[in-house]
């Protein structure tokens, strides 16, 4: 694309968030890899031959082979001349080496000056914002959006080419690229505390600008500096193509020259085309290694479900039988043991609670029972049942209709759960279709009953619609109908009013609790809230660590809980028997690491009662019991202590 | 309604600023046409009659504004260097051309890119990600005219399956498989270009879809993964897409001259430089004209485009 054009590849560059560098995750040190150093040393060498061509053996570019008989007329490659001749002897790779000039001149100046210009109007509007940045915008916008050969072929009319002319122009249009690039990222920057603590300590704007911005800018630009080079190549190239060149020996030129005898004496063209190709890669591979100097890493993780052997099999009458779960995310900076051992069975118009802390890993159970870990590498072992069905190791198909047909997920945060480009009709409909033999217009119907079950009004209109056009208790009870389609028996919800507004909260947690009695389902219900847990709940699971730590029926949980997790969890309720302005309890401390997770007990960390034992010895205890616990020094007056 | 009548507005002010700026520019150009016309033994008052016969007498902006009423009935004035042409006359047998190439080549692009960004995207880190990611690389380090000679002497030179140049077009109503052949290498040199583009753009954002809950929640109702990409995940991912492609076509009126020079099509970038070499100013600022309509015209329909695959913007503008 001839003319420094961003639009280009400035796309790119448009999505990248630009992390700054203070605030950068300082444990991964970044390197500069091989390719870089590579390309660094392509762009030396081709700098150094433009500069000493005249000291070095390198034939004069323009000599006549024909007449001296040095290179003759069209000479493959070889020794004698590495690049070849053309048409007239000429040795083509002192040809090339001279074409590098304009290229390399050209390239450094307008870098330098688009690169200053540009920074100096982004950082301007990214940092001043307002009116300065509203104006400069609308400027980038159509300054990018410009026609810019065209504009530079009118250009050539009137002034002709001569270097300063191109120049100039070409400076001018890699303004609006720099500028976009450094706008965005000061923009990011200003938002951030150092810059805001800098001002709060009374320093000047022009200070910020320049003593906090600067450096984090720098990279960036940097970077894009080596990207805009090679784009001013690409286009001093392609108007040197066209017809438009400089001189007589610019890489444009020569690769048109050749273009006409490709058929009979290619290297003359290839030869000046691929030392531009290497050339050009050049630049971007070095602008593209700095770049990853300080954008964040891609997500490069691959998503592979391993499951391991062996499996134990439920009773049979469970909707849901999980044994021994194990579940592992493979990240970068080691395994998360998400779920580390689990172990729960659910029957048929059973609810169970699964409660604790954020990261304690109650969700990511849910997530193994249907699979569905977005790009996450995760390794699932231990065995998961719904239905009979062995989630695990099954037939893809059979776990699939499993997913279909038996389960319904509710998921936490209703604005993010629909497909805010798909019809709501479509959303509802669309398991029917897939699972079931149902036609377009019975499952229409179906739909209908559905949003009239979970208490959506007007729902002929409400199936026309897009999700953005219909308030978060609105979208929960959608999910909600999406989940009951097909009937399942088991219904999973992780925290399904967390996100909500409070006033819907309570109407969300009655509707799936009625619909869960009314159609006999086993549910799931995950939540960090103990009140919702005795109200809405049969049997209760305490989560911590990705350890299930304590189990049995809710009654008994909360009048006579056994692990001091689960006391310090009741403890902390808001009660409102107790008079007011009474002291709410909090437990100190974080939770353990789930990458490398204690070797004893996981709450030893926080515990009041641990001893030795609880940092040295995981707590055994006895699953099958109705009520069991794990923990060393249980709390309660009776003296049974762990199985 | 009202985000249309806003981007409307900008494209008709961005037409007015390429043309008056293109308008302005010819205008400083040295010599004088109406000399040129006139030839060497014309006396003064000849000149004066051709200057006025050709519309070159009054201020610039009374000019441009004369220009810009005539423009609109496609009267773009005579070309001064092939006589007896009009300006329009030479353009309607080149445009077909042009728009042929980078029509074939928008639609080459999106069907290469789309299925790639796909395959790679599900499965970030595999085999086809890496080597489709590395091939992009490397097709942004080529320029237009480079790739274009690698192209023709692999597959018409060394392969001989397609003409290296453009020989005697026939209409694509003509002979439709004769004008395909002759066009393939062109269009796919000017394609891969965009595939680049496109397909590095669009990875990265069909990644992000594939984190969202209800891409989650749709692989929990059992849906199958072909359905997932194609239904759930495409969709919502399309439209920093949608956006470079109008970004783009910009960069791809350059890249068919250049294309055009390469492979000896008689489009509108051959017609450009030469009329800007023969000073034939005329149809130098028709052709000015005529691209930043359609420039303006095709990023209006991708802000259309927008808007029907993204229904937040359509209601956001009621």
């Amino acid at each position: 694309m001839p003319l420094v054009e961003p639009g280009a590849t400035g796309a790119k560059t448009e999505t990248e968030a630009v992390a700054p560098i203070k605030g950068g995750n300082p444990g991964q040190k970044r390197r500069l890899g091989l390719t870089f150093w590579l390309s660094a040393g392509w762009i030396f060498t081709l700098v150094f031959l433009a500069l000493f061509r005249d000291i070095l053996p390198i034939r004069d570019p323009d000599e006549l082979g024909i007449r001296t008989r040095e290179v003759a007329k069209f000479e493959s490659p070889g020794r004698n001349a590495c690049g070849g001749g053309d048409g007239q002897g000429r040795d083509m790779f002192a040809r090339v080496v001279q074409g590098a000039r304009p290229a390399l001149i050209l390239g450094l100046t307008v870098t330098i000056i688009g690169g200053i210009l540009g920074s100096a109007v982004g950082v301007t509007s990214g940092y001043l914002r307002g009116k300065v940045d509203t104006v400069t915008t609308v400027f980038i916008d159509i300054a990018l959006a410009f026609p810019g050969l065209v504009l530079l072929i009118a250009v050539r009319a009137t002034f002709g080419n001569s270097m300063f002319v191109f120049i100039v122009l070409f400076s001018l249009t890699s303004i609006p690229g720099y500028a976009r690039i450094v706008r965005g990222a000061s923009f990011a920057l200003s938002e951030r505390d150092f810059v805001d603590a800098a001002a709060a300590m009374g320093a000047t704007k022009r200070r910020i600008i320049l003593r906090e911005l600067a450096p984090n800018i720098a990279l960036p630009v940097l970077s894009f500096a080596f990207i805009g080079f090679a784009l001013v190549i690409v286009a001093e190239g392609g108007l040197a193509f066209i017809g438009l060149s400089l001189d007589e020996t610019t890489w444009g030129k020569l690769i048109a020259d050749g273009a006409g005898d490709i058929a009979r004496h290619a290297h003359v063209a290839l030869f000046p085309a691929t030392v531009m190709f290497l050339t050009i890669l050049a630049f971007n591979l070095v602008g593209d290694s700095m770049r990853a100097l300080y954008s964040p890493r891609e997500v490069a993780t691959q998503r592979r479900l391993r499951v391991g052997a062996m499996a134990d099999t439920g009773s049979g009458d469970e909707v849901l039988y999980i044994d021994d779960l194990f579940t592992a995310l493979h990240t970068p900076n080691g395994d998360v043991h998400a779920v580390d051992g689990v172990s729960l069975s659910l029957k048929a118009g059973e609810a169970l609670g699964l409660v604790g802390e954020s990261g304690s890993g109650k969700t990511m159970i849910l997530r193994s029972i249907v699979g569905a870990f977005a790009l996450a590498d995760v390794t699932r072992t231990g065995t998961v049942e719904v239905a009979g069905v062995d989630m695990l190791r099954a037939e893809p198909a059979d776990i699939k209709r499993t997913l279909g047909t038996q389960i319904g997920m509710v998921s936490q945060n209703p604005l993010t759960a629909l497909n805010p480009v798909r019809l709501i009709e479509h959303q509802i409909t669309e398991p029917m279709l897939v699972h079931t033999s149902m036609s377009k217009s019975e499952a229409r119907t179906r739909a209908l009953e559905l949003m009239q079950q979970v208490g959506i009004p007007a729902p002929e209109r409400r199936l026309r619609e897009y999700p953005h056009q219909l308030s978060g208790g609105m979208r929960q009870r959608v999910t909600i109908a999406i989940a009951l389609a097909n009937e399942p028996e088991l219904l999973l919800a992780d925290e399904p009013t967390t996100a909500l507004d409070v006033t819907v909260q309570d109407q969300i947690l009655r509707l799936l609790s009625d619909l869960q009695r009314d159609r006999k389902m086993a549910m799931v219900l995950v939540t960090h809230d103990l009140a919702v847990v005795k109200g809405f709940t049969d049997r209760v699971a305490i989560v911590y660590g990705g350890e299930v730590i304590e189990s049995g029926p809710t009654e008994q949980i909360f009048s006579n809980p056994r692990h001091r997790y689960t006391v310090a969890l009741i403890q902390s309720m808001p009660n409102l028997d107790l008079p007011s302005h009474s002291e709410l309890t909090t437990i100190e401390g974080t939770p353990p690491s789930l990458v490398s997770p204690p070797r004893g007990c996981r709450f030893a960390a926080r515990c009041p009662a641990a001893q030795d034992i609880c940092n040295t010895t995981p707590p055994s205890t006895n699953e099958a019991s109705e009520h069991w616990f794990r923990c060393h020094f249980p709390a309660g007056d009776d003296a049974e202590g762990a199985a | 309604m009202l985000i249309f009548v806003q981007r409307l507005g900008r494209l008709v002010f961005v037409f007015f600023v390429v043309t008056f700026v293109t308008f302005f520019l010819l205008d400083q150009a040295p010599g004088d046409p109406a000399e040129r016309f006139a030839g060497l033994n014309a006396t003064p008052e000849v000149i004066e009659g051709i200057r006025a016969e050709l519309g070159l007498n009054g201020s610039l902006i009374e000019r441009y504004l004369r220009w810009l009423g005539n423009a609109v009935r496609f009267d773009f004035g005579d070309s001064i260097v092939t006589r007896g042409f009009s300006s329009w006359d030479l353009i309607r047998e080149s445009l077909p051309k042009t728009l042929e190439l980078m029509v074939f080549a928008e639609i080459m692009a999106i069907g290469i890119a789309v299925p790639l960004a796909l395959a790679s995207a599900r499965r970030p880190g595999s085999f086809i990600d890496k080597a489709s990611s590395s091939t992009a690389f490397g097709l942004l380090a080529l320029p237009a005219f480079v790739l274009g000679i690698y192209m023709s002497f692999i597959f018409g030179v060394k392969l001989g399956w397609f003409p290296t140049i453009v020989d005697n077009l026939p209409g694509l109503n003509d002979d439709p498989l004769d004008n395909l052949r002759q066009m393939f290498l062109p269009s796919l040199t000017l394609a891969l270009n965009l595939v680049a583009v496109y397909l590095r753009l669009l990875r990265s954002d069909l990644i992000e879809t594939l984190q969202e809950d209800y891409v989650m929640l749709a692989q929990a109702r059992g849906l199958s993964e072909r359905r997932i990409m194609w239904r759930h995940v495409l969709r919502p991912s399309s439209l920093n897409f949608t956006t470079a492609v109008g970004l783009n076509i910009a960069g791809l009126i350059g890249g068919a001259f250049i294309i055009e020079v390469l492979f000896a099509i008689n489009g509108m970038g051959r017609l450009v430089i030469q009329s800007v070499i023969l000073e034939d100013f005329n149809v130098v600022a028709a052709v000015v004209a005529i691209l930043t309509v359609a420039y303006v015209m095709m990023n209006f329909l991708v802000d259309v485009l927008y808007s029907i695959l993204d229904p937040r913007i359509r209601h956001a503008a009621r």
